[in-house]
């Protein structure tokens, strides 16, 4: 009888994500219940959710499991707008540890029994997801090894917040080929895509402009890849391991577009906060948008000209409006004060002749008279005393306590004082100003992503670019750099063992994983591609150059970057580095970073030295490296070695005759 | 005290939210069946109690969806409903059975204030009185079933033979009105004006254009005042008639009202009874509902960042602008709203 049921539509909505991002916020409740124009984000999903006919979603958290049992549970209490026709159940576990881990749990836990709709609590969308379900539903009829079918949207704007993407598929039957992140700070000036992609189909389209909001329709089978490829971690991890490993694994993923009237956005870190929050206030996530009531049942605020939200019993002179603001019940603004592009929570409270742009107050926030604000974020129950000003995408934590007259610009303020090291400066005995750069991650596992970012520094707010930049020099550019730079072209096989590595040590460098079994996994992949040692050598060093933290140091400070990295993995590299003729590998392999990373080439002595202080390479080694260096190709290589080799033929010599001595 | 919301009540928010429900005669529909369930339930003992409730859960629905005033509506015509049959009950057993007082005229309300200072006390039981209420819930259901039809017979009344006719958008009494006009005329001409961004105008010029023997003209929202010379009637449908024999019709009813008053065409407005609110306009900007940005202009071009985009649903026509209302008990002019309001709704319960 089971084939004559009604197939019910099944969802499953990640919390959790982007720990790390919303910090100091994400210390105390979970991400997918930060509030986002006073309505938490796990709502915006659930609405979502429910608008395209779901009727029951696993809620999967691994932190603060607890608050958001109670949230679900108050919500269908409160008859939020979800709670209809749908079932919430809330999952998860203290072990899950990344949206890999949380997907293995799931298949485990023989919860789903279709296809599902796959999506992370940090998404806002108003689109309907019932028309990509279906098109999912035709393709497995069509291929029995459809894996995924991700949802994209396109968007032209030139922002970047890490969602961008640029994708290869085929035209005929939208199948993803290839499928790369677009960097978050700087612009690519070329994009590697593999050769075998334009040689194998016969009609490729290239999308260069899409948005990835974490949409993705999944098969059973998606769960039980993930069971059998115990080394997906990421969303991302599964997409490359597919594509890569496609006839092994027999799955393939394919892509839908959303219509360009379906608005779609990732909530990922302040920025993109920013933007989806101005972008609900301006009414294009409609009907997701403050005064239509969708997560309530009663309706909160009024609508104002100019976007102005105000809530019925909000006491707020309506001259301190000027645009796009949204004003919750119980606030309260004092004579003289300006808001524009801001969100109150409630009862929150505003003293007099204070300037508030594009400021993001959660519930109970006092300010105090004649404060200015611009581009932060204020949690919950914060103070800020007299004549504060705070800009340039500050974040003060929930409960913090601002003294008067504080003048802070981008940087992170907790309440509760961390430990010791990662406490940048005291300002009061409730502000602490803490560290943003990831590379200082004390590795806490507690704050550990589902699906971990690559990006270093956290992204803050600031004012968005305002017009759409034609980027033609960027490329033009580009275009000259590649005549000039001429660059050897790898074969395939060793580009992705390259690759594979680079990931292993970033995974092992951020996780503090044990060296042993970093260098097992690196000789695994060195079978599986059938590497010489010689090239696993030059690959390793090359690997450990490559990784984010040393191609996009923090504060430039590439040598504290590459000491930091050489301490957690050194044991790694002095595990393949041993003979002589490995340490010439090594400094090859130096040599081939200074061509791309131009701040090692900056410091390449004092990077050699370090290597040889450390004993990874004997001076034997650096000087027979530097002697078969080329003098015309390398002439400024050569050059800013030459001191330390001077050094290094004088110690010599020094040793040579006090060995003499000795004698 | 905060009642709580009935399941049935919070899932007919959550249909009319999500557009499961549309038009506000399925609103209509759908709300009457919610207070017949709550008549026919044993939550209650007398008519204070059901009032009450009656109350409590109008208000939920009207702090939930504003802007749907036919809910309110319904429940004052419930409210008026429980207290004549209350009255009708209570003079029967007190044997003091007076005709009259079944029927409220013009006359008897006026001076009934002064005798009735005595309010009635509804919360004594009364025998028999879920019976004769569901009777007269029959009553407004078989109105309500009926209330297009009986706009659309009076279409011969007021549009004759080769006559150039104008409309805006879709509204399914107007759709109804003008098939049958068009059965019943020959030589008709119908302009549509088409209603962006949402563009329903399209719908009814495909419904219209169906039968062969009429022109269909379907023209953009800007041409409403070019056009106008040449029209000899303006019909249009409304969401809600407000006290004042005002409108809040569809976004481009403005428009075309201030074109027909220029041109001195008379605009006639098909306003079932129930559209009736006893409401005034206050304040425009909570009057008005604003749609998605995205139809106005796409969110990937260039001025979305910077502009506001506004993209109002209502309008708002002053009644002098309107010539005349055609309700399901026959024409009306909008000077004439209020006497209909008292007839329809009782004095205190203006205020739910």
């Amino acid at each position: 009888m089971a084939q004559f049921e009604k197939e019910i539509v099944q969802a499953v909505l990640i919390a959790d994500n982007n720990v790390w991002n919303f910090k100091p916020l994400s210390d105390d409740n979970s991400t997918a219940l930060l509030p986002l124009v006073n309505v938490s984000m796990l709502d915006y999903a659930l609405i979502a959710l429910n608008r395209s006919g779901v009727e029951e979603v696993f809620v999967y958290a691994s932190l603060f499991l607890q608050n958001i049992r109670d949230y679900i549970k108050q919500g269908i209490e409160t008859y939020a707008s979800w709670s209809f026709k749908m079932k919430v159940q809330v999952i998860g576990g203290e072990g899950c540890r990344c949206f890999g881990d949380a997907m293995r749990d799931l298949d485990a836990k023989a919860l789903i029994r279709g296809n599902f709709i796959l999506l992370g609590a940090d998404t806002v969308t108003n689109a309907d997801l019932r028309p990509v379900l279906e098109q999912h539903k035709r393709t497995a009829k069509f291929d029995k090894g459809a894996a995924a079918t991700l949802v994209f949207k396109q968007c032209s704007n030139n922002l970047r917040t890490g969602n961008e993407l640029l994708i290869a598929l085929d035209n005929r039957n939208d199948r993803l080929h290839y499928h790369q992140r677009l960097r978050m700070n700087q612009r690519e000036t070329r994009f590697p895509i593999p050769l075998d992609i334009f040689l194998n189909n016969s009609s490729v389209a290239l999308h260069h402009n899409l948005l990835d909001p974490q949409i993705a329709i999944g098969s059973p089978s998606m769960l039980s890849l993930f069971s059998d490829n115990f080394d997906f971690q990421t969303r991302d991890d599964f997409i490359r391991g597919l594509l890569i490993n496609e006839e092994l694994l027999d799955s393939r993923i394919y892509v839908a577009l959303l219509p360009p009237t379906q608005y779609a956005h990732k909530v990922n870190n302040w920025l993109s906060y920013q933007l989806v929050s101005r972008d609900i206030i301006n009414r294009w996530a409609y009907p997701l948008v403050p005064d239509m009531g969708v997560y309530k049942l009663q309706q909160e605020y009024v609508f104002h000209k100019d976007n102005i939200y105000k809530s019925h019993d909000a006491h707020v002179p309506k001259v301190a409006l000027r645009e796009n603001v949204v004003v919750q019940t119980g606030s309260h603004v004092g004579t003289g004060t300006v808001i524009s592009n801001s969100v109150l929570g409630a009862n929150c409270r505003i003293g007099k002749n204070c300037e508030l742009s594009n400021v993001f107050l959660m519930a109970d926030v006092t300010i105090l008279d004649g404060c200015q604000l611009e581009f932060c974020v204020v949690g919950t129950g914060a103070t800020i005393n007299e004549n504060c000003i705070i800009k340039s995408g500050a974040v003060i934590g929930n409960k913090c306590v601002l003294p008067a007259k504080t003048q802070l610009a981008k940087k992170l303020v907790s309440a509760v004082k961390p430990s010791q090291e990662y406490v940048l400066e005291t300002i009061g005995p409730h502000a602490y100003i803490i560290s943003d750069s990831a590379t200082d991650d004390p590795g806490d596992s507690d704050n550990e992503d589902l699906l971990p970012q690559q990006t270093q520094c956290i992204p803050k707010m600031g004012d968005l670019p305002s017009h759409l930049q034609p980027e033609d020099s960027d490329y033009s550019s580009s275009s000259e750099e590649d005549g000039s730079r001429a660059p050897t072209p790898l074969p395939d096989d060793t580009n992705i063992f390259l690759s594979e590595v680079v990931d292993s040590l970033t995974r092992g460098f951020r996780e503090k994983s044990n060296p042993d079994f970093l260098i097992l996994e690196i000789n695994s992949s060195r079978y599986a591609y059938n590497m010489s040692l010689k090239e696993v050598n030059f690959n390793v060093v090359k690997a450990v150059f490559g990784m984010q933290s040393i191609r996009e140091p923090a504060n430039n400070n590439v040598l504290g970057a590459i000491n930091a990295a050489f301490k957690q993995l050194g044991t790694v590299v002095s595990n393949y580095i041993k003979s002589p003729d490995a340490m010439l590998d090594c400094l090859k392999a130096l040599e081939d970073v200074c061509e791309e990373n131009d701040l090692v080439r900056e410091k390449i002595s004092q990077v050699v030295h370090y290597l040889y202080d450390k004993d990874f390479v004997t001076e034997s080694a650096i000087l027979a490296w530097y002697n078969q260096l080329d003098d015309e190709e390398h002439a400024t290589l050569k050059q800013s070695l030459t001191k330390l080799v001077d050094w290094l033929n004088q110690s010599s010599e020094d040793d040579d005759e006090e060995d003499d001595e000795s004698e | 005290m905060r009642e709580q919301p009935l399941k049935e009540v919070t899932q007919l928010i959550h249909a009319i939210k999500v557009g499961m429900v549309e038009g506000s005669y399925s609103i209509t529909n759908k709300t009457l069946d919610i207070f017949k369930y709550i008549i026919m339930s044993k939550s209650w003992q007398n008519a204070d109690e059901l009032m009450r409730i009656v109350r409590a859960q109008s208000r939920i629905m009207q702090a939930a969806l504003p802007q749907e005033t036919v809910t309110s509506n319904i429940a004052r015509r419930i409210l008026k409903l429980t207290r004549e049959e209350f009255d009708l009950l209570h003079a029967k057993i007190q044997h003091f059975a007076d005709d009259s007082q079944a029927s409220l005229s013009l006359h008897k309300l006026v001076t009934q204030t002064s005798e009735s200072n005595v309010s009635v006390d509804y919360s004594k039981p009364q025998q028999g009185l879920r019976e004769a209420l569901l009777d007269h819930l029959q009553e407004v259901e078989t109105e309500l079933e009926t209330s297009s039809e009986n706009i659309c017979v009076q279409a011969e009344e007021h549009i004759h033979s080769s006559e150039i006719i104008l409309t805006l958008g879709h509204s399914r009494s107007v759709e109804n009105f003008l098939k049958r006009a068009i059965k019943k005329r020959q030589y008709l001409t119908i302009i549509v004006a088409e209603c962006a961004p949402s563009c329903r105008g399209h719908n009814l010029a495909t419904k219209l254009a169906n039968d062969k023997t009429v022109d269909i003209i379907v023209i953009p929202d800007a041409s409403i005042f070019a056009m106008m010379s040449r029209v000899n009637k303006v019909i249009i449908g409304t969401h809600s008639v407000l006290a004042n024999g005002g409108l809040r019709a569809a976004c481009g009813a403005y428009t075309v009202a201030l074109a027909a008053k220029h041109y001195s065409v008379p605009v006639i407005v098909l306003a079932p009874m129930y559209k009736l609110s006893p409401l005034h306009l206050c304040e425009q900007d909570a009057f008005n509902m604003v749609g998605c940005a995205e139809d106005v202009i796409p969110y990937d071009s260039l001025p979305a960042r910077e502009a506001k985009v506004y993209s109002p649903m209502f309008d708002y026509v002053p009644p002098e602008l309107v010539t005349l209302f055609i309700s399901n008990t026959g024409g009306h002019a909008p000077s004439y709203v209020y006497r209909l309001l008292t007839e329809l709704y009782h004095p205190e319960d203006l205020e739910i």
